[in-house]
């Protein structure tokens, strides 16, 4: 393929519908920024503190919104550390992000990247365990343990992909039930495994013992838990998927398979074959999450590991499933969850407001009908194309 | 995905499930244990707090039954048990010991749960939503607000405790042998639950709006050219799924007396399995009862091993039981037929 | 029952006409689907509404009820003018729709569906009487003659019984007018015949029906009278038995029929593909391709016709390589290939339009360009196997909206966007251009627009005169007369006999789909071994 022609097939891969959904992604953020501050601001009616930032009737109103945004945003970018706090979060987002999108872009919602990440964790954290004191404890054990506890992480999190892949693709049980179910069973098998056979035993917390210090990813920015060298392997893998999906035979294979199971069979591909791949590509990544969260951020596995699955989703659905659009979702989702410190400590606003934000940006982000109405009001777009006559009806086809 | 597979695959299954639970009880020592530890506990006051701990679960089941029958999937079951339990006990703390204030807060928290339902049906039946997508967006904000909420108001994300429905003996049948102290000495939300099961049957199967519901989940371009409005339907469907969760959440609260918003917060997955509960039924209100009835009595059983002590086993692992039965029977016993048109828009022609 | 001299009068509603539609005007955006039709249905009678696809009968009919609202002229039911705006209107005033796709919910049963919006109740309408329901729906099956168990489940019941399970619903209604759409599409010749019976005795009861069929056999077994609309327009009224069937040929065409190929036989080729003693199962395990023998040549047209579901749809899967057949022989230009998967048989050149083509044929989430690729992942020509060529599969995407006439133009317009035609079109061109060897055409033109028919037809000779091999499957008999060079009919899994399209008369075509032979008939080249002269024989009215 010569480069001109790669060049033009670039530019109109940009097309309408990707821009429209950008422009839904956009509203949906905005309002959830609005709706998020209402719920603040009302809240702080119920909130006990000393100066508040409002009276209003003899109510003391305890938050600005305003400020807590700004805050927010502080917390966030305001220092090289808060900075830092933001990067980690945004690269381990950025693994999980493109977990739940790569099986998305299949037409299969996986919500099992949280158990993925649990397990493909703690079989990170045991490999390298196990792996650690037969090496040099250099740059060059380094170079040997963290692509075997990455590679170790991906192969756990992707064979526990592959089994809902497996039940959804032969069986035919609806993937969003059997990887909530798969989530418990991940936390539930790990605190056991944990717990009472591969634990330290020196602590009474379930925990395993800390990798040695040669293997952990140490940090750019000292104060935090930042590596750019794991958010560099995140964007690498981030423009990887992207091309897996929009420039090879395979990607397009995963993606028809999802999609459109029988279209694909038409199209000369075996779809559940297909279907368990896209699980098994998406939990690996979910399972490298986990890795990175032991290498990175931990340097042990432990029990109740943040929602950083659940966050993915998220991620995943304001990017509109577009393996690029991860890294700018990942990061905004990172700077919330750094910044969250910041107004829980300057503002003494509960720092699970972000998790309210995260569930209304997805709850905006999937009505975009709603946003269609709000444009179809202001006078924007058409209401409908023609009516098909008689014998040409069968088209048009359903609302999906 | 032929019938001769299926049938072999049955008979695969069959044999490997013998074939474990002679592995355990021949090598793992714990199991003969427990077998003693079990029959130990079963007593009258095993099978009350087997119940109470069923009626999240069974509400949130039978809730998802009507929701999904009228062709609306709500996943967000779990996020409404949270909302209303969190309601619950807020209201119930606000008003502190003053008389009814039980019954108030009870009344508040099916408020509350309805409320969010009412949204989430505007959300999915007008706006046009993604269903599953909604729904678990329902989840994760009420998974962010508990704990939010519960800052704002304890400072903490765990409430004090506020107080509990007492047991309510009833006369006469208090005093069948067994069945009486089981049954008849209850929480208000357990008699609330006895009744409702049979309710929901005859809701489902024996009135119009039962045909409805049904006509709406399967067809609802049939239920449209008939005369009625699928839109209403769905609307009653999701708003009943909101006022059971409001009473299975409540009832679990107002059980606890007390709310926990860290982690997966009170209601720890109860939503969750009461999807599975109905999944597993078919679609049957008594059915998912049962099955709500067998989860429950897995996790009190767990309590009161722990309990009794002694006995090798550990309550995670019977903690996710239920998962993986759910699992086993999703992906090798029967597949459960959704409603035809479950998780799709429907628009009237007009 | 053309036999009832003229229409049955009764004094019910003062009018003669049960229906009287007056200058009726429906246009669409760049479309008259009706133009000025005035058409009238005496009470009593059976009348048959008669035109090809796209004449706009069914745009008439849903005037008729309520669907669609008329651009001009006025709908009159029991002599007085009506507006419907909605289908509930229409019932009300008494007219009920039997549409091609049954309004009946599957799960539930033949009295849940009947009572469905008007339930009977008790205890204050506390409780469906559903013991009312079932009894209700039993005394008016036994008033028409209907063999139904009320409390069977819809979707138990075959196509025919559910067919009147819609016809008892608009009765329990209070229809007194039945209209009912191309009913015996979708029935065997046998429920043809006990539907035209069930119409004879509905109008014994005083009710009126209007059929809409494009079979002029059927039309004049069993309607009164009979109205044929072309290109929008009603062309005129006849009586059923003042007329003949080539009169109503002319009228429904507008020219003199001819039974004509409209190209020249291409010169043939070697032999493509050889289908030897082919036995495929379906979905439930049963044999529904029983033992097939047959060869096309290069440049020939191989057409397959038969009533849906006798084993066509089987027998084109194992073809193209979406079914393992059980045994038998599928060879491809002199290789055998039965065992090959989908994407081999592709990449040797096997082209498939298939029949079901929202959920086969394309992705509708996808837009046109990916829906170009579909099935050419791994062609030379847009991959090396792992990379795609976008650039190359634009320009061929281009090229076929453009040769193919596929509208909206626009390769990042999605498939779901497009009408049923545009989206036949866009297959059809994806597949034709490909350079098959072999093309496979099951129902080319389902659902697709008058227009698109005729490109499509003259595409898939052109593909013959480029020295391809076609087979060619389609329920419609005309379409695989006009089209192929020889064609076989397809009865229970086998093909009946295999004759020359133009040597035949669609009287005896009939009587092969329906798996019996007409008297003095001649048997054709045929596949001999695919027949059998022991079928049972079933006099059935079909044309």
């Amino acid at each position: 393929m010569d480069r001109e022609r790669l060049t033009r097939s670039l530019d109109r891969l940009v097309d309408a519908t990707v821009l429209e959904r950008l422009a839904i992604s956009l509203a949906a953020l905005a309002v959830a920024v609005v709706v998020g501050g209402v719920i603040v601001f009302l809240s702080g009616a119920v909130a006990t503190c000393r100066d508040p930032a409002l009276v209003l009737g003899g109510t003391a109103m305890c938050y600005d919104p305003i400020e807590v945004y700004l805050t927010l945003a502080d917390g966030a970018f305001g220092s090289a550390t808060n900075l830092g706090l933001t990067l980690q979060e945004t690269t381990l987002l950025l693994f999980t992000g493109l977990s739940v999108a790569v099986a998305f872009r299949a037409g299969l919602f996986n919500i099992g990247t949280q158990g993925q990440m649990v397990l493909g964790g703690l079989a990170s954290a045991l490999a390298v365990l196990w792996v650690a004191p037969v090496l040099p404890a250099s740059g060059l054990g380094a170079l040997v343990a963290i692509p075997v506890a990455v590679l170790v992480g991906a192969i756990v999190g992707g064979l526990y992909g592959a089994l809902p892949g497996a039940m959804k693709a032969y069986a035919d049980a609806h993937e969003v039930i059997t990887t909530i179910m798969l989530n418990f069973v991940a936390m539930g098998v790990a605190f056991y495994l944990v717990r009472n056979h591969l634990g330290d035993p020196t602590t009474d917390a379930v925990q395993t013992p800390s990798v040695p210090e040669f293997v952990r990813l140490s940090p750019t920015i000292s104060g935090t838990r930042f590596s750019v060298v794991a958010l560099g392997f995140g964007l690498v893998t981030a423009v990887l998927v992207y091309l897996l999906y929009e420039r090879t035979v395979l990607g397009y294979d995963l993606r028809t398979s999802g999609l459109a199971p029988e279209a694909a069979e038409y199209g000369g591909v075996n779809a559940e074959r297909n279907i368990v791949t896209s699980m098994t590509l998406s939990g690996a990544l979910g399972g490298v999450a986990g890795a990175m969260y032991v290498l990175m951020i931990l340097y042990r596995w432990q029990t109740s590991m943040p929602p950083l699955g659940f966050d993915g989703i998220a991620v995943s659905i304001l990017a509109a499933n577009n393996p690029l659009g991860v890294i700018p979702a990942a990061l905004l989702f990172g700077a919330m969850k750094g910044g969250a410190i910041q107004i829980d400590f300057a503002l003494g606003v509960p720092p699970e407001l972000v998790e309210v934000l995260r569930g209304l940006i997805i709850l905006f982000v999937a009505m975009p009908e709603f946003f269609r109405m709000l444009g179809t009001r202001a006078g924007y777009g058409s209401e409908e194309g023609a009516v098909a006559t008689d014998g040409g009806s069968e088209g048009g086809g359903r609302d999906g | 995905m032929d019938n001769p597979a299926r049938i072999d695959r049955r008979a695969g299954l069959a044999g490997g499930a013998v074939i474990a639970v002679l592995f355990l009880v021949i090598l793992v020592p714990g199991v003969r244990q427990l077998g003693v530890g079990v029959l130990s506990v079963l007593d009258a006051s095993y099978v009350r707090s087997a119940l109470r701990l069923t009626v999240p679960i069974a509400f949130a089941g039978m809730g998802g039954i009507f929701a999904e029958k009228s062709g609306v999937i709500n996943i967000g079951l779990e996020g409404l048990l949270i909302v209303a339990a969190f309601s619950a006990i807020a209201v119930l703390w606000w008003l502190g010991g003053t008389t009814g204030a039980l019954a108030l807060a009870f009344l508040a928290a099916v408020l509350a749960s309805t409320a969010i339902a009412l949204l989430f049906a505007v959300v999915c039946i007008d706006f046009k939503a993604d269903q599953i997508i909604a729904g678990l967006a329902v989840w994760l904000i009420a998974l962010g607000f508990a704990p939010f909420g519960s800052i704002i108001i304890w400072e903490t994300v765990n409430s004090p405790s506020v107080g509990t429905f007492d047991p309510l003996a009833l006369p006469v049948l208090v005093e069948i042998p067994f069945l009486g102290p089981a049954l008849f000495r209850s929480t208000p939300p357990v008699y609330l639950l006895l009744l409702a099961v049979p309710f929901s049957w005859y809701l489902l199967n024996r009135t119009t709006f039962g045909k409805h519901l049904q006509a709406s989940g399967e067809d609802p371009k049939t239920l449209d050219t008939a005369g009625i409005s699928v839109r209403k339907v769905r609307y009653a469907g999701v708003l009943i799924s909101g006022v059971y969760c409001g009473l299975g959440g409540a009832g679990l609260a107002l059980n606890a007396g007390q709310f926990i918003g860290g982690g997966e917060t009170i209601t720890a997955g109860r939503g969750w399995i009461g999807i599975t509960t109905y999944l597993l039924a078919n679609y049957n209100p008594v059915g998912a009862f049962g099955a709500s009835v067998f989860f429950a009595g897995l996790d009190a059983l767990q309590l009161q091993l722990q309990r009794v002590g002694g006995v090798e086993i550990s309550s995670t692992l019977v903690g996710i039981l239920p998962y993986v039965a759910v699992l086993v029977i999703l992906g090798f016993v029967g597949k459960t037929r959704m409603p035809g048109a479950a998780g799709e828009h429907y628009e009237s022609e007009d | 029952m053309s036999g009832q001299d003229g229409p049955s009068m009764r004094d019910s509603g003062g009018s003669k006409y049960a229906v009287r539609m007056d200058g009726i005007t429906k246009r669409f955006p760049g479309v008259v689907a009706n133009d000025d039709v005035d058409f009238a249905v005496e009470r009593g009678t059976v009348h048959a509404l008669v035109g090809e696809n796209g004449a706009g009968k069914t745009t008439l009919m849903n005037v008729l009820y309520g669907l669609y609202e008329p651009t001009e002229g006025t709908v009159y039911v029991d002599g007085r003018p009506r507006e419907f705006d909605s289908p509930r209107d229409a019932i009300d005033a008494g007219v009920g729709m039997i549409h091609q796709h049954f309004m009946l919910v599957d799960p539930m049963t033949v009295a849940e569906n009947l009572v469905l919006g008007v339930e009977p109740t008790k205890w204050f309408g506390l409780v469906t009487d559903e013991a009312q329901a079932v009894a209700d729906t039993r005394e008016l099956a036994e008033r028409y003659g209907f063999d139904i168990d009320p409390t069977e489940r819809v979707q138990e019941i075959s196509v025919g019984e559910q067919q009147r399970v819609e016809i008892l619903k608009a009765l329990y209604r209070g229809a007194e007018v039945l209209v009912l759409d191309e009913p015996t599409a979708v029935l065997t010749p046998q429920e043809v015949e006990s539907l035209f019976a069930v119409f004879e005795e509905l109008v014994a009861e005083g009710k009126t029906i209007v059929f809409i069929t494009h079979k002029l056999g059927e039309a004049l077994t069993a309607a009164d009278d009979i109205s044929v609309l072309r290109d929008g327009r009603l062309v005129g009224t006849v009586r059923a038995g003042e007329t003949t069937r080539e009169e109503l040929a002319t009228m429904m065409v507008g020219r003199e029929v001819l039974l004509e190929v409209t190209s020249e036989p291409a010169d043939r080729g070697p032999e493509t593909l050889a289908v030897d003693d082919l036995v495929v199962t379906d979905d439930r395990g049963v044999r529904a391709v029983d033992g097939v023998s047959f060869a096309v040549q290069a440049g020939e047209v191989f057409g397959v016709a038969g009533v849906d579901g006798n084993g066509q749809s089987e027998l084109v899967e194992a073809v193209t390589g979406l079914r393992q057949p059980e045994s038998g022989a599928v060879t491809l230009a002199g290789e055998e290939i039965t065992h090959d998967s989908r994407r081999e048989r592709i990449e040797a050149g096997v082209s498939y339009i298939a029949e079901d083509r929202q959920h086969r044929s394309l992705v509708l989430e996808y837009d046109l360009l990916r829906n170009g690729l579909l099935g050419g992942q791994t062609l030379p020509e847009f991959s090396d196997g792992r990379l795609i060529d976008w650039g190359r599969t634009r320009s061929f995407v281009e090229r076929v909206i453009e040769e193919y006439d596929v509208r909206p133009p626009d390769a990042s317009a999605s498939a779901r966007s497009l009408s049923g035609g545009n989206q036949q079109k866009m297959v059809v061109g994806r597949e034709f251009e490909r350079d098959p060897v072999l093309m496979v055409a099951s129902h080319p033109t389902r659902g697709v627009d008058i227009g698109s028919i005729e490109f499509v037809h003259n595409r898939l000779l052109d593909l013959r005169t480029e020295g391809v091999a076609v087979l060619l499957v389609s329920s419609k008999l005309e379409e695989v007369q006009r089209l192929a060079d020889r064609m076989a009919v397809m009865y229970d899994g086998r093909f009946v006999d295999v004759v020359d399209p133009d040597a035949v008369t669609e009287e005896e075509v009939g009587l092969l789909m329906a798996g019996e032979y007409p008297d003095d008939y001649e048997r054709g080249e045929g596949e001999k071994r695919a027949t059998t002269e022991d079928r049972p024989t079933d006099t059935a009215n079909i044309d």
